[in-house]
């Protein structure tokens, strides 16, 4: 419910999200958890690309983030990497249970800086952090890993619980609206993944078109 | 005398001694004296002539007494005296006296004893009774003396008691008129403690005995004081009914009707009755969403209060807009049971009064039983008329709250969750009063179109981000993949499974006979339930993105799950990585077969071709489906809506790949005069062209815009200039297959589609499907023809094909180099084809389109060349059937393609040069697929040599006519 109240206004900025990392580390769930504030018990493997999109409130703006979940499976990849483009930030999921999901990391890093921009903003989420007994990478491993590539944000997150999963979206957000601030990133910029949402259109357009832009924007 | 007489001659009849009793006491008479009595026993005592003498006596002298018996004896003389008769009369006088005093004197001696004797018993009874008259006397003065002392008392002595009697009854009477005055806090007793009945007996009863003291001023005002209780108690018992209509109590309203039943106003009670419940329901649908709207303003202000119904629903928040309505709904619920139960009552009630009135009419309450039928039948007809007004009432009241708020930005579920309610709702109504509950549905239909709208937008603006985002890459699904696979088709394999028909629904309503009233009606609520179970029973319809759960849907990719987990993992090795169908034998197997239908599908079976858009456009479909059956009203808005979406994909596709301005001007007629139709309608009433263009200018309907959605642009990733990918054939390829893949879909679906279709609306699905699914594959023409006219490079073919020299004297045998190097142009065609077949598989239809084309231009482009040649011999002329022999001899080892296209084309061009002026003639006009410019020089060139000049103007002449009507 939240959410729709939230949807009553209008958004400030509009950030292209990916969520990567191999197959079943619950990116989907993740998602799902975000947007609906519940767990989906039965998730299957994402075929394709998904998507899903949600207003947050970051410091006093309204954010649109527009999810793209992308299939982990190797098989999809060439399916996938073509919704990278443009992508402001990454959610980076690796399974804590597992650490061939954990080894993969190299490797998803590489083709997000690479097919997405240098200047992609990318959290690292630890996720099943519920099933701590079957615990196979650190926290101390991870963050070690996150620190040494590029300062990596680093989050261990529970799908199932919800802990964290709202604060890897927004810590995420909130990064690249530092960066816009600082100046170091250009929302204007092809391909930045970055767009001034109607709010912010409405500032520069006229009163009007904005009045026919919100009315486009909806509860998706 | 007389009386002597009487007496003697009574004598012969009684005994002396009775006579003479009988005289003495009554008569003093005279007594003879003693010389006369001698006199008398003198006389002969014969008595019988004594007798006689005594009867010879004149009757005169025995009368009575006042006779003078000297007069009558003077009188009775003779005129003329004799004295001696008058001497002999004396002595009979005489005689007779003597007789008469004899026998008187024996008579009186005869009596003497019994006279002596009677007079002393007379003397002593004197004596007695001049004692008795002492007592008397002395008991008179006594009593006078009594008299005297004793009567006063007495009488006071009664009077008071009279009073005292009088004074007893007094006080009865005040006793009753006390306990009367006391009824009153009884009665206000009886009335808290709602017996009402009771009270209005006793009040009854009270006015009644009241009325026997009317006499009584206090009483008047009593009368006057029940009165006004009287109506107090029925202002108390309109209450007491009011309240009936919120929580129905069988005991409580027994009560009440028997109470009414004593006012003798049933009916009234009725009138007021359907009077509470309506108000009823306004004041419980304006309580419960004030309450909401309160709370959500978070305020104590109080201008809400005063505010109407209808305001007060505007300011319902989206948030508590579902709670509010199921409240609304389980409020109205309780009310509507109340009026059901309390028409079960009446049933209950008329049915054992029918029995024990029938067991009882008899006589006397004939006409109170004629009275209460009359009631009955009115109750009756005025609770079955009140249902129907009821429901209209409920209708209004959730019509007003739901059109109140805007639901467009409902979440999905949320939006659902409202209809199921209202469905509650609407079942509710019919079971209430066979209602088809039109008003709730046309406020259902109105909220489901506007949502739906809202709904669809945004749909569509995603589909817009998906397509621009979409780098019309293969989704690597399997060949066996069918939509119904996919989570949001589940529905159709349940509607398909036993039976498909739509009886199947009532079918289900008669197993579960129980109403809801039935199942209700102790308690609990339809609506309560409906709060608990939502969770359950709508998480799987809404899955808004797709996050599916199905096991249908595992299993249609379960094998591609292989790397995600270790024992997939070991599989991994029979199983293709592309398609994860089958063991490596079989599918090399399936690519030898595969290879002999086209060259192009090398190492991939037949998967459908699909993109990531394709799918997330299907499970669209699904979703709007799903849509359509809990929807049935607005099912024409749907599909309109779905079929948007196709035709914002088939547009997409047409304008990421096949508009090309300059192709498109060729008059090649590649695309259809129906598919550009189609593409202008979808342009004029889907694409919002002005989004592009500067805005700040006309204001063209905002309304309309909304309707309408932006030109997507083509993903920058993707490159259709490269020519060896053959300028994104790859892409191409993917695209307008997954285009025809989705109108496959669709083809699929109509019948679907059709079923749920109001049938005034079907021809639009029939205009859909003829005008717009079906041109689908229309566009594999347009968007390969930009391949094949790039792909090969027909103008330096025409420049290579200029420097042939054809006025050659003899035939030769070697053909030309152009013709080598347009099938050099060919094998690099074709070598490209078969690179991009490997990451695309290519099926035959698209293979032989691109053939077609590339030889069909190629021929054309020959034909433009050999109508470039000024001058030609016979021998230029078989040396260009030579040189096209040879081109086909190549061609032919290429491609499967037969035959080839347009081969006719070239070789009638060619032959045409052999015909006589009059052949050619009828040849010009038969033969209109080619150029003015062609005709024209292919008269020129045969002037040298069949032709003369004077046919040459006949025949351009035909040329210039035929030509005319084309302009």
């Amino acid at each position: 419910m939240s959410k729709q109240l939230k949807m009553t206004y209008s958004s400030d900025f509009l950030f292209k999200f990916l969520v990567i990392g191999n197959a079943g580390t619950g990116k989907s769930c993740l998602l799902h958890q975000f947007i609906e504030k519940k767990f989906k018990d039965d998730s299957n493997h994402t075929i394709g690309v998904e998507f899903g999109s949600k207003i947050i409130n970051v410091g006093g703006k309204y954010v649109k983030l527009q999810i793209w979940d992308t299939a982990g499976q190797e098989r999809f990849r060439s399916v996938t990497r073509s919704y990278y483009r443009g992508a402001a930030g990454a959610l980076l999921v690796y399974d804590i249970t597992s650490r061939e999901t954990y080894n993969a990391l190299t490797n998803w890093l590489t083709d997000a800086r690479m097919l997405a921009s240098q200047n992609i903003v990318i959290i690292l989420c630890g996720n099943k952090k519920d099933l701590d007994a079957d615990r196979e990478v650190t926290f101390l491993e991870a963050s070690r890993f996150a620190q040494e590539n590029a300062e990596l944000m680093f989050l261990e997150t529970s799908a199932l619980t919800g802990e964290n999963v709202e604060e890897a979206f927004v810590q995420c957000a909130r990064k690249i609206l530092n960066k816009i601030e600082s100046g170091e990133l250009d929302p204007e910029r092809m391909g930045s993944g970055i767009q001034y949402g109607d709010a912010a259109l409405r500032q520069l357009r006229s009163p009007r078109r904005a009045q026919a832009q919100s009315a486009q924007e909806c509860g998706c | 005398m007389q009386k002597i007489k009487s007496l003697m001659t009574r004598q012969g009849l009684k005994s002396p001694q009775e006579n003479i009793h009988d005289l003495s006491p009554v008569e003093n008479f005279r007594i003879p004296s003693k010389e006369e009595l001698r006199e008398l026993r003198e006389q002969p005592t014969d008595p019988q002539a004594q007798q006689e003498i005594i009867n010879s006596i004149e009757e005169v002298y025995f009368s009575s007494d006042s006779f003078d018996i000297v007069k009558y004896e003077l009188e009775k003389l003779p005129p003329v005296l004799s004295l001696q008769e008058m001497e002999e009369y004396r002595d009979k006088l005489k005689q007779q006296q003597a007789a008469v005093s004899k026998k008187v004197a024996d008579l009186i001696l005869e009596k003497q004893p019994a006279y002596v004797k009677e007079l002393e018993r007379v003397t002593s009874l004197q004596t007695g009774l001049q004692l008795a008259a002492v007592i008397c006397t002395n008991g008179r003065r006594h009593l006078n003396v009594a008299k005297e002392g004793f009567t006063q008392a007495s009488l006071g002595l009664l009077a008071n008691q009279r009073k005292r009697q009088l004074l007893i009854g007094l006080l009865k009477s005040l006793r009753t008129i006390k306990t009367l005055q006391r009824t009153d806090v009884r009665l206000s007793e009886m009335l808290e403690e709602e017996d009402y009945p009771g009270a209005i007996q006793l009040c009854l009863e009270c006015q009644k005995a009241a009325s026997t003291f009317k006499h009584y001023s206090c009483i008047s005002e009593l009368n006057s004081k029940l009165q006004d209780t009287l109506e107090q108690i029925e202002e108390q018992l309109d209450v007491a009914l009011s309240k009936i209509c919120k929580n129905f109590d069988i005991n409580h309203y027994t009560k009440v009707q028997q109470a009414y039943r004593l006012l003798g106003k049933t009916q009234t009670a009725m009138d007021q009755l359907h009077m509470h419940f309506t108000q009823a329901i306004h004041n419980t649908v304006f309580q419960v969403v004030l309450g909401y709207v309160e709370l959500c303003a978070g305020n104590s202000d109080t201008k809400f209060q005063k505010l109407q119904y209808k305001d007060l629903c505007t300011h319902i928040t989206s948030d508590s807009y579902i709670p509010c309505l199921a409240d609304l709904c389980k409020a109205l619920w309780e009310v509507m049971l109340s009026y059901y139960r309390m028409m079960e009552w009446h049933e209950k009630h008329d049915r054992d009064e029918g029995t024990a009135s029938s067991s009882v009419s008899d006589g006397s309450n004939v006409i109170g039983a004629e009275e209460t039928n009359f009631d009955r039948g009115y109750v009756q007809k005025k609770l079955e008329h009140g249902l129907s007004r009821i429901w209209q009432d409920v209708q209004l009241k959730v019509k007003t709250y739901l059109l109140g708020t805007d639901m467009s930005n409902f979440k999905y579920d949320d939006f659902i969750f409202v209809l199921d309610i209202i469905s509650r709702l609407m079942q509710v109504g019919e079971e209430f009063c066979g209602s088809k509950s039109e008003v709730l549905q046309e406020s259902i239909r109105k909220q489901s179109v506007n949502y739906f709208k809202n709904y669809h937008r945004t749909r569509l603006e995603e589909l817009r981000m998906f397509l621009e985002n979409e780098t019309w890459e293969l989704c690597p699904v399997k060949s066996s993949f069918s939509i119904l696979q996919l989570h949001e088709f589940k529905f159709m394999e349940q509607s398909r499974s036993p039976s498909v028909s739509p009886s199947k629904q009532p079918a289900s309503a008669i197993s579960t006979t129980i109403t809801l009233f039935e199942q209700y009606c102790n308690g609990g609520n339809p609506f309560e339930i409906q709060v608990n179970s939502k969770d359950d029973e709508t998480e799987d319809v809404l899955a808004s993105n797709g996050y599916e759960s199905d096991e249908q849907e595992k299993s249609a990719y379960q094998e591609y799950d292989s790397d995600s987990d270790v024992p997939e993992e070991l599989k991994r090795d029979y199983v293709d990585e592309q398609t994860g169908d089958a063991p490596v034998k079989s599918i090399s197997r399936e690519t030898l077969r595969s290879r002999k239908r086209s060259d192009y599908s090398l190492n991939k079976v037949n998967a459908p071709i699909l993109t990531n858009t394709t799918l997330n456009v299907i499970r669209l479909v699904g979703k709007y489906m799903q849509m359509m059956n809990i929807l049935k009203p607005i099912a024409f808005d749907v599909i309109h809506f779905m079929s948007q979406l196709f035709d914002y994909y088939l547009y997409a596709v047409y304008t990421f790949f096949g508009r090309n301005d300059t192709f498109e001007s060729t008059g090649l007629g590649l695309s259809s005069s129906r598919l550009r139709t189609t593409l202008n309608r979808i342009q004029e009433s889907l694409i919002d062209l002005e989004v592009s263009a500067d805005t700040t200018g006309t204001l063209t309907a905002v309304e309309e815009r909304k309707e309408k959605v932006p030109s997507p642009h083509l993903s920058h990733l993707v490159v259709l200039t490269a020519g060896n990918t053959l300028y994104g054939l790859a892409e191409r390829v993917v695209a307008t297959e997954s285009l025809v893949f989705l109108a496959e879909q669709f083809e699929f679906l109509q019948s679907h589609l059709d079923a749920v279709m109001p049938a005034a609306k079907k021809p639009f699905l029939q205009q859909f499907y003829s005008q717009t699914v079906s041109t689908a594959n229309e566009l594999r023409k347009p968007i390969y023809w930009i391949v094949a006219a790039k792909a090969i490079d027909y103008e330096q073919m025409l420049l290579l094909m200029a420097n042939v020299k054809w006025d050659v004297k003899e035939i030769m045998s070697q053909h030309n180099i152009y013709v080598d190097s347009l099938l050099k142009e060919f094998e690099q065609f074709n070598r490209r084809l078969n690179e991009v077949s490997k990451r695309v598989r290519i099926p035959l239809p698209v293979s032989n389109i691109l053939w077609e084309h590339c030889i069909r231009l190629a021929n054309r482009t020959i034909v433009e060349g050999y109508a470039n040649v000024k001058k030609c011999s016979n021998e230029g002329r078989a040396l260009m059937q030579l040189d096209f022999q040879q081109f086909l001899m190549k061609l032919e080892k290429l491609t499967d393609i037969r035959p080839i296209p347009d081969k006719e084309f070239v070789e009638t061009y060619i032959k045409a040069y052999y015909l006589t002026e009059n052949d050619m003639e009828r040849w010009i006009k038969e033969h209109r697929e080619y150029s003015t410019k062609q005709l024209i020089n292919l008269v020129n060139v045969c002037l040298g040599s069949h032709i003369n000049k004077k046919a040459r103007q006949k025949l351009l002449a035909a040329i210039d006519d035929i030509d005319r009507p084309k302009r």
